[in-house]
């Protein structure tokens, strides 16, 4: 298939994006972080869903409720075998390119030059790197999948658009160490036959944006990108693009759409994007946490990865726990910990009450009631339990939410976020959220509605485009199962 | 081939389909909304789920191909229930009130299905209630998302009007400003009310007139397309038309005019009583006595005048069959080769290079092959304006990655998507087409081997060609000298060209000549007698092409085979001996007239005194002739001012036929209604008045059938299309037996007049009509979307509302300079009339430049057009006139 042209205005495309228009005054935060945190400062809640503007996460929710005011960085604690991630930047933020180079940045590019590519290839498949922004998806297929595909022209993309409420781990390893990511971008560029590379990054992180502009100025500089990259026989370059204030765009396939001045819906697949994706090109598109492990991987060799994790899920992971923790922040641990450890002993338990339940990677996903704490996490392990690894954000709940505000919550977010492509998601979210608001103001509703909106989530897990539907529809039957007698007398 | 089991039942299928082509072909049937064959798959709807293979999560058939060994579920209890969800939930927001009104709506089907009427609980807001089209009802308050209607506005259509704005449940579908539908770029093509599964988009003739009882399918009447219809009738009245899904030109699309404007079949002034004109004032009379008047002020003037002095002039909008019968009558009956059609006025110079070069005066390729081009060049052909269905044909090619060159001096819409523009002042497509050539042998691109094979004069050409290089042309055109060089590569190198050409080539005094340009730049480079190449006139009526090809033309008989080659033949099936004088061609006969020679002319279906270059000219001839017979549906100019007898036709819903379209290629005329009023078919009314001329033996038919088939005995090349065979589609000739399959590509192992074609050196001879001081604009005339040629059947239809009348397209630039405002108007005078006409700034004119169309009366543009001809078939130069403009007082 040829490159399709359109006739492009972009009113009707930007009227998609909820923050086409914003500026850059403070914003007040009404992601769920910030939500189950709200009886922590109730005036900032209230300031932030009495706006017009929907502001869901900052990336603050260690801080929650939060504003965009600067507040720094969270604790960063890395507790696996080798810290991979955040080792680099544990003692600080790398701030330009010499003090990069210095802690060892770009050796890893300068030696994969050097190499043929199928090795990094390879490499990268040997490790079984799987993908951290959600899917788990094996890293190494894509590559292969992308350096397999013929034609000139292939792209790589970072998905810099980590906007699961609770997940704030790509946003400081953007902030703190920019340079890890246009690193690893080269590398997977020269080992898939990419000379340009795209970094699709949120508006919400606008230190993000500094640091990065910043740093791809430095590598151009300095000849990490451009023509022939440190002297080799390879050109790349990096550009990126600011998003406008959507949540869908994080999935691939929308984000695509979103680069290329389309209407940021999912596209049906197949074909992937590996196959045909930006400018229908073949596209390697991986999240910024899964570049991160890239020039380790590169450096030590896929077989070192390897034997770090547990199960299907090796090396490490990043989790970012939320502001009820005793202990939030940033944490690198080695798949296999169990949920219990991380509330327990890496968080230390909760500020204001015992944990009612924790969700990781993200509201869109299943509930991990306490009695099913003593999962390893995995993703195969969380999986089972009806839940998934995600992104890594770990929001922990206590009594202060009852569940059918939660649900309520979840369903708003998603019914604002859904592109409106697909009947369930579009329909399906806003009215199970109707529902419940009627729940929230009535104290319940009547007793067919259950059936009608369990029919409902059923249509939404069962025939949603993408993940945000299936999202939304695990999350509530996980509410459903876990929290049945909770929710039992709000359908009378 | 694949195995399928389908809810338990073995299947097996020979192609790659679709789960949801195949559940269609098994007459399966599940809801799938968002779903219409004429686009990709989109996956939105979700209804169409199925299980495959047992699978835990079902998938989409819409979007899933069939692959060997499937198993697949459509009707599981599971699979129903998320079908009832999901339409419930669309159900919900939809009011309720249309579902008994419109039943056969694909959605409001599923509802009753699932049984969830009950359910539609939703209402009409007025804010998203649009009216300001003329032939399309939007009311987006039954909208449920399909996106059908963006869908098919981009990917068939490409005019990208349906916009998508907001999101989630907040999504809401609007046109591109915004606004309205009026305000907005839609060019009323209907489309999207085609594919429209609910009420949001309804055609305003069904909410008027109501459902269509009867369908009848039949070919549209309007351009050379040849695009197939449903034409649905109700009492007599035909309420609504709707594109036929498999026809092979149009697949499944129509444009503004092919499908709503059709109401001046039941327009208030159309004429349906013959009338004979009695000391200056019409007067109705009976068939018998319009007839018996005919007959014998023919009979008398012959008499008197000999049998030259009198002529036909068939038409273009009539069927194959009546221009037959036409050419027959002046022939048999008058003793006269005095007969053309408008082909005279539009691609006579197109079907003489053509035959004199290559042995057929017809387009050598077909539309299929626009998709198959690598490059297409449209030269002088507006197409997304005049030919709609090609124009988004060639522009969805254009979308998908053909490169395409246009030769213009208009920024027409199809440069938006060009790889280039030549915007070259008009009268200047020989030096242009010649530089081309020459850039071709000079870099060495020609196709050496079917230069070697099919092609003779190769050197005598290069040595001629070499007086033309780009930068000699580039000062003669404007146009930059890279720019032609940069054409002539596209066009030479990688892979199949194919030239569209339309009457921006031909109405020249060197028309012919800038055909045959063409046709060296095939030839040249090996475009022509293969896929996705040739030479492509766009013709501009419907059946202009057949008109000719029947032998509405003094020089050629049916089958376009020459007097002299047919005599014997058609004279002993004619049983007549055929007029030995050379006839005269439509110009001929007016110059002749004006001359007193001529004293009687038929003219059928044909507005001369509007549509002839040169109105004064031609008033001159009509003034001295004794007889005019207008035979129309409407009062015409022509009849208003000149006839003496009114013979009322009736439109090509009312009768039976066969058409002709651009790409050679005959299909069915179907009767939808009654003829209106007393008003009959063309070939009844020409048999009646044979008959009363004594010639009832010639004439004797009963039906179009019986006609066609008198044709297939003297026409080798349509012997083997039948009636019978045209049932199951159109066929292209040549099709020389019953089982001959038709013929797509012409010239594909030798050219109609041999193995080789010659290469023909044409020098540049400047037209004699120049612009100076006095007349300082060149005025180009032509069509628009709307209003078709002389307006006599649009001007009777809603698209009135769109285009009310002809105006003067005029740079900024220029308007500026003279300081005239839009919409001012003003006096236009060249050196042979003048006309009054509202000016309309328009970045599409370059300055130096006007454009106007000719299809209202009031402003009667062809007084400005000039006596200046095409040197070989007369065509008028209808593309350059030199004008100037004068400020008009307006009354107070």
């Amino acid at each position: 298939m040829k490159r399709m042209k359109r006739k492009q205005d972009s009113g009707h495309i930007d009227s998609f994006y909820h923050l086409a228009q914003a500026g850059e005054t403070e914003q007040f935060c009404r992601g769920t972080a910030c939500f189950v945190a709200r009886h922590l400062n109730p005036g900032r809640w209230s300031a932030a869903v009495s706006r017009e503007q929907h502001t869901y996460c900052l990336g603050n929710c260690f801080a929650a409720p939060a504003s965009s005011i600067d507040i720094g960085r969270p604790r960063m604690t890395t507790l696996s075998r080798e810290p991979i991630v955040l080792g680099p930047i544990i003692d600080g933020p790398i701030s330009s390119l010499a003090a990069s180079t210095a802690r060892g940045g770009y050796r890893a590019l300068d030696q994969a030059l050097g190499r043929p590519r199928a090795e990094l290839v390879s490499a990268v498949e040997l490790s079984e790197l799987r993908g951290r922004g959600g899917a788990g998806f094996p890293t190494g297929k894509k590559w292969r999948a992308v350096a397999e595909q013929k034609g000139s022209e292939k792209f790589v993309v970072a998905n810099a658009d980590e906007g699961d409420p609770g997940a704030y781990i790509d946003r400081f390893l953007l902030e703190n160490d920019p340079h890890r990511l246009i690193e690893a971008m080269a590398i997977a560029g020269y080992a898939v036959g990419a000379a340009k590379g795209y970094i699709y990054l949120r508006k919400e992180y606008p230190h993000a944006r500094v640091a990065l502009q910043h740093a791809l100025g430095e590598a151009r500089r300095e000849g990490f990108l451009g023509e022939r990259v440190v002297r080799r026989d390879f050109s790349f370059d990096v550009e990126m693009i600011v998003g406008q204030g959507s949540y869908i765009c994080g999935e691939e396939t929308a984000l695509l759409n979103s680069i290329e001045g389309h209407r940021p819906e999912v596209r049906l697949r197949p074909p992937y994007p590996s196959e045909s994706g930006l400018f229908v090109k073949p596209t390697l598109i991986s999240n910024v946490e899964t570049l991160a492990n890239i020039p380790w991987i590169a450096g030590n060799g896929g077989e070192a990865f390897r034997r770090l994790g547990f199960s299907n899920s090796r090396g490490s992971k990043v989790l970012s726990l939320n502001s009820l923790f005793r202990d939030p922040g940033l944490y690198e641990v080695d798949f296999g910990v169990t949920i219990r450890h991380i509330v327990e002993d890496l968080g230390g338990g909760l500020k204001t009450g015992t944990p009612e339940g924790v969700i990781i990677g993200g509201p869109l996903a299943g509930i991990i009631p306490p009695r099913l704490f003593d999962t390893p996490l995995g993703f195969e392990e969380v999986a089972k339990i009806g839940a998934s690894v995600g992104h890594g954000g770990v929001i922990a709940f206590d009594e202060h939410t009852p569940i059918a505000e939660l649900v309520h919550h979840v369903f708003d977010f998603g019914a604002f976020e859904s592109c409106g492509k697909c009947t369930p998601c579009r329909l399906g979210s806003r009215r199970i959220e109707r529902l419940f608001r009627q729940i929230l103001e009535t104290g319940h509703v009547p007793a067919h509605e259950k059936k009608e909106s369990m029919e409902i989530v059923s249509a939404l897990a069962m025939t949603s485009l993408c993940g945000l539907g299936t999202g939304l529809a695990d999350f509530a039957q996980s509410a459903l199962r876990h929290y049945a007698e909770e929710l039992e007398p709000c359908f009378s | 081939m694949l195995q399928l089991t389908i809810n338990g039942q073995p299947h097996q299928f020979h192609e790659t389909l679709s789960i949801l082509q195949v559940l269609r072909s098994l007459q399966i049937e599940i809801p799938a909304l968002c779903y219409d064959e004429r686009m990709k798959p989109f996956g939105g709807c979700r209804l169409c789920v199925v299980r495959v293979n047992g699978g835990a999560r079902p998938v989409i058939a819409c979007d899933t191909q069939a692959t060997d060994g499937m198993t697949i579920d459509t009707h599981t209890p599971e699979l129903e229930e998320w079908r009832r969800s999901l339409l419930r939930l669309l159900a919900q927001q939809y009011p309720g009130e249309d579902l008994r009104r419109f039943p056969d709506k694909e959605f409001h089907r599923f509802i009753r299905a699932y049984g969830l009427e009950t359910e539609c609980l939703g209402r009409t807001a007025p804010a998203l209630v649009d009216e300001t089209n003329p032939y399309i009802r939007v009311d987006m308050s039954r909208c449920i998302y399909c996106y059908r209607c963006v869908r098919i506005c981009d990917e068939v259509q490409g005019q990208f009007v349906w916009q998508i704005w907001n999101r989630g449940d907040a999504t809401r579908i609007r046109p591109d400003t915004g606004t309205t539908l009026r305000e907005s770029s839609c060019v009323s093509c209907g489309a999207c009310v085609d594919t429209c599964p609910t009420g949001a988009l309804e055609d305003k003739s069904v909410l008027s007139l109501g459902h269509a009882i009867n369908w009848t399918r039949t070919t549209c009447a309007y351009c050379g397309t040849g695009c197939e219809m449903n034409v649905g009738t109700c009492d007599g009245r035909i309420v609504t038309i709707k594109p036929v899904p498999d026809a092979p030109v149009s697949r499944g699309h129509l444009c503004v005019k092919g499908r709503y404007a059709f109401d001046f079949v039941h327009a208030d002034d159309r004429v349906t009583q013959p009338m004979i004109r009695v000391a200056g004032a019409w007067k109705r009379v009976a068939w018998d006595e319009a007839i018996s008047f005919t007959a014998d002020s023919l009979s008398r003037i012959i008499k008197q005048h000999g049998t030259d002095s009198v002529g036909v002039l068939g038409s273009a909008r009539a069927t194959n069959e009546e221009n037959y019968l036409a050419q027959k009558f002046a022939r048999t009956v008058l003793g006269t080769n005095n007969v053309d059609c408008c082909a005279r006025v539009c691609h006579a110079p197109t079907a003489a290079a053509m035959k004199s070069m290559l042995g057929a005066g017809a387009a050598t390729n077909s539309f299929d092959d626009i998709e198959l081009a690598t490059t297409i060049l449209v030269c002088g052909a507006n197409a997304t304006e005049n030919h709609p269905i090609v124009g988004a044909r060639i522009k969805q090619a254009a979308l998908h990655g053909a490169q395409l060159i246009v030769i213009d001096p208009r920024k027409i819409e199809l440069t938006n998507y060009a790889a280039l523009h030549l915007q070259l002042r008009p009268g200047t497509n020989v030096p242009l087409l010649n530089a081309m050539a020459c850039t071709v042998v000079e870099e060495e691109l020609c196709d050496e081997r079917f230069l070697k094979e099919r092609v003779t004069g190769f050197e005598e050409f290069r040595q001629f060609i070499q007086a033309w290089p780009a930068d000699r042309a580039a000062r003669l055109c404007g146009v930059e000298e890279q720019q032609i060089r940069e054409a002539a590569r596209i066009y030479a190198s990688g892979g199949p060209a194919m030239c569209v050409h339309g009457l921006g080539l031909t109405e020249h005094s060197q028309g012919t000549e800038g055909v045959m340009c063409l046709v060296n730049l095939a030839l040249l480079t090996g475009n022509i007698g293969r896929r996705g190449a040739g030479i492509n006139p766009l013709r501009g009526q419907n059946n202009v092409q057949g008109a000719v090809h029947m032998g509405c033309d003094p020089d050629f008989l049916t089958g376009s085979v020459s007097l002299k080659e047919g005599r014997d033949l058609f004279s002993s099936v004619w049983q007549t001996a055929l007029p030995a004088e050379k006839g005269l061609d439509l110009l001929g006969m007016m110059d002749a007239a004006e001359d007193g020679k001529f004293k009687a002319l038929w003219a059928i279906g044909y507005d001369i005194l509007l549509t002839n270059a040169n109105t004064n000219s031609t008033r001159r001839a009509l003034e001295r002739m004794e007889l005019v017979i207008v035979q129309d549906m409407f009062l015409n100019e022509t009849a208003r001012e000149f006839g003496n007898v009114f013979l009322p036709a009736a439109s090509s819903f009312e009768k039976d036929g066969t058409f002709m379209n651009a790409e050679r290629r005959i299909q069915r005329v179907r009767k939808a209604i009654n003829p209106v009023g007393a008003s009959r078919s063309d070939w009844e009314i020409i048999c009646d008045v044979a008959r009363t001329m004594g010639k009832g033996n010639l004439f004797d038919f009963s039906s179009a059938d019986e006609i066609w088939n008198e044709i297939r005995s003297l026409w080798k090349a349509g012997a083997g299309i039948s009636y019978e065979r045209l049932e199951y589609g159109g066929l292209q000739w040549p099709c020389p037996s019953e089982d001959h399959p038709g013929t797509e590509v012409l010239h594909t192992e030798a050219f109609s007049i041999g193995k080789r074609a010659s290469l023909c050196g044409i020098e540049y001879r400047a037209t004699a009509e120049v612009a100076d001081g006095d007349y300082p604009f060149t005025l180009i005339t032509g069509r628009t979307l709307y209003q078709f040629n002389a307006g006599t059947m649009t001007s009777r239809t809603g698209n009135t509302l769109l285009r009310p009348e002809d105006c003067l397209d005029i740079s900024a630039q220029d308007a500026k300079r003279l300081g005239l405002s839009d919409g001012q108007r003003v006096r236009m005078r060249s050196r042979y009339g003048e006309a009054i006409l509202p000016i309309k700034i328009q970045d599409s004119v370059q300055p130096g430049d006007l454009f106007a169309t000719f299809q209202t009366p009031r402003v009667f543009l062809n007084y400005v057009t000039s006596p200046h001809r095409d040197k070989v078939v007369s065509t008028p130069e209808y593309k350059v006139t030199a004008v100037r403009l004068e400020t008009v007082q307006e009354p107070r």
